[in-house]
């Protein structure tokens, strides 16, 4: 077996704090309520591609940053982030045999129960949306993921991140 | 396993934020990353503000300044007549023997961003720690209270809007001095009065102004104007809904207001000592001109009131 060295790992990095800087960006208001869950999306392709690089340490960690970022109760998307790696880490043998759109279809539902998180953690906190419009987000998501996934990929493949 | 150990580390860490102040000085010198992040994600929008500035025509920027102009002037008409109201103001306030108004201090700030999730009210104002910027302390604009800093970090700190679902303010109407409270519904453009009685004189169009009871708002701050009285015989109390005066989701600038740090305990002590302190020089006073000459009573008491500025003042 090739020993696994570790290759440009900075890109990951990179492309995390790209992904907390997308989920502050400001955003015209209509749009605001779909805001796609930037962090959630990459942390799943790099979870996906290189399991054994990033995990449940580095979805935690990058969790904490964006409470800091949003002011949320420190923790609070650090739980979310978690539990949306051990889901995909547990799923991503059958994930990865899967065409685009199945994946898409399964994300949205990992991506659903992570909403869903967030608005009991929300209720417990004391805001909670009147409507069902926590699960846009989701649903945005999830239709972007094949976009996000083709340029990951085209990334990790050129620069040969490892 | 370990989703489970980092599930427990994040619940533990979350009862900890909210219930103790122990993780404060690390949030806020963690927050010192905050805004170079929101520096970087407001970037687009800066800089397409700065294009349509510059490229915004020459007459289009007459006509603003033609509208700042006018504007200036009946500001500074008004202002005319403020002068002259303070003044009375102070000496009807002097004859009651109360305390003064005094003007409160504050720093001007500017908005860099805005909290990411819809369904709350926070924004991120551009001062922090290092330029004095307390925990609770009331923010205006141009036009009225807006909310209170919720958080304080080094260089920024998050400010919590009138109209966030967790937030109320003791205010008061400003035509008859009837309490009550506004708390926010979750929409920018309303607020709502809680437990009004039916049959309590509110009217729309009513000015709502901070009562400053609840020792956290200065008082006399506008607040809101009512828009909506509804009075349904099946609900306890009647609906009174009414509009924020400040531009909660319009305004740029923004004016952080510094108000007494004392307890409103020492404050009270302090302006009683201040009076027994004048009680005992008038009566020193008093007694110093008496013994000389006795028929002078009257010059005697006067004595303290008349200042040579009072004195030479011809007006009223």
């Amino acid at each position: 077996m090739i020993a696994l060295r570790a290759r440009n790992v900075w890109v990951i990095w990179l492309s995390l704090a790209l992904a907390l800087l997308l989920s502050v960006a400001t955003l015209p208001k209509f749009m605001e309520v779909g805001r796609p869950l930037w962090l959630a999306l990459f942390l799943t392709y790099w979870v996906l591609a290189l399991p054994h690089r990033v995990g449940m340490t580095t979805a935690w960690c990058v969790g904490l940053l964006a409470d800091v970022l949003n002011g949320t109760l420190l923790g609070q998307n650090a739980l979310i982030l978690t539990l949306v790696t051990f889901l995909v880490l547990s799923l991503h043998q059958r994930l990865r045999m899967f065409p685009m759109w199945q994946q898409s279809m399964v994300l949205l539902v990992v991506f659903g129960l992570a909403q869903l998180v967030q608005l009991w953690l929300n209720a417990l906190t004391g805001s909670r949306p009147p409507t069902l419009a926590f699960v846009l987000p989701a649903l945005v998501s999830a239709l972007l993921w094949p976009w996000v996934c083709v340029i990951l990929r085209g990334v990790h493949k050129r620069l040969s991140v490892n | 396993m370990r989703l489970l150990v980092f599930a427990v580390l994040s619940a533990a860490l979350m009862v900890v934020d909210a219930r103790l102040s122990v993780l404060q000085p690390l949030r806020s010198q963690l927050g010192l990353i905050v805004e170079p992040v929101y520096w970087l994600g407001r970037l687009p929008v800066t800089l397409w503000d700065g294009a349509t500035q510059e490229l915004s025509s020459r007459s289009e920027l007459a006509a603003e300044n033609e509208k700042l102009k006018a504007e200036s002037l009946m500001l500074q008409r008004r202002l005319q007549k403020l002068a002259a109201l303070t003044e009375q103001n102070v000496r009807l306030r002097e004859l009651l023997n109360s305390s003064a108004l005094v003007d409160d201090d504050v720093l001007a700030t500017e908005l860099i961003g805005i909290d990411p999730n819809p369904f709350t009210h926070r924004i991120l104002i551009d001062k922090g720690s290092k330029d004095g910027v307390l925990l609770g302390q009331p923010v205006l604009d141009a036009r009225g209270l807006m909310g209170q800093v919720v958080e304080v970090m080094p260089y920024t700190s998050r400010v919590l809007l009138l109209t966030d679902t967790t937030h109320s303010i003791p205010v008061q109407v400003n035509r008859n001095g009837l309490r009550a409270i506004a708390s926010g519904t979750g929409n920018p453009e309303r607020l709502e009065l809680r437990h009004v009685a039916d049959t309590a004189d509110v009217k729309e169009g009513d000015l709502l102004l901070s009562s400053g009871l609840g020792q956290r708002f200065p008082a006399g701050y506008p607040v809101a104007v009512v828009t909506e009285v509804i009075h349904d015989s099946g609900q306890p109390f009647a609906i009174v809904r009414a509009m924020p005066t400040a531009n909660l989701n319009r305004s740029r600038y923004m004016l952080l207001v510094f108000t007494d740090p004392r307890s409103p305990e020492q404050r009270a002590s302090d302006s009683a000592e201040a009076q027994e302190a004048a009680d005992r020089q008038a009566r020193e006073q008093a007694a110093g001109a008496s013994p000389a000459t006795l028929a002078a009573p009257a010059a005697a008491s006067d004595a303290p009131v008349t200042s040579p500025t009072t004195a030479a003042e011809p007006r009223q």
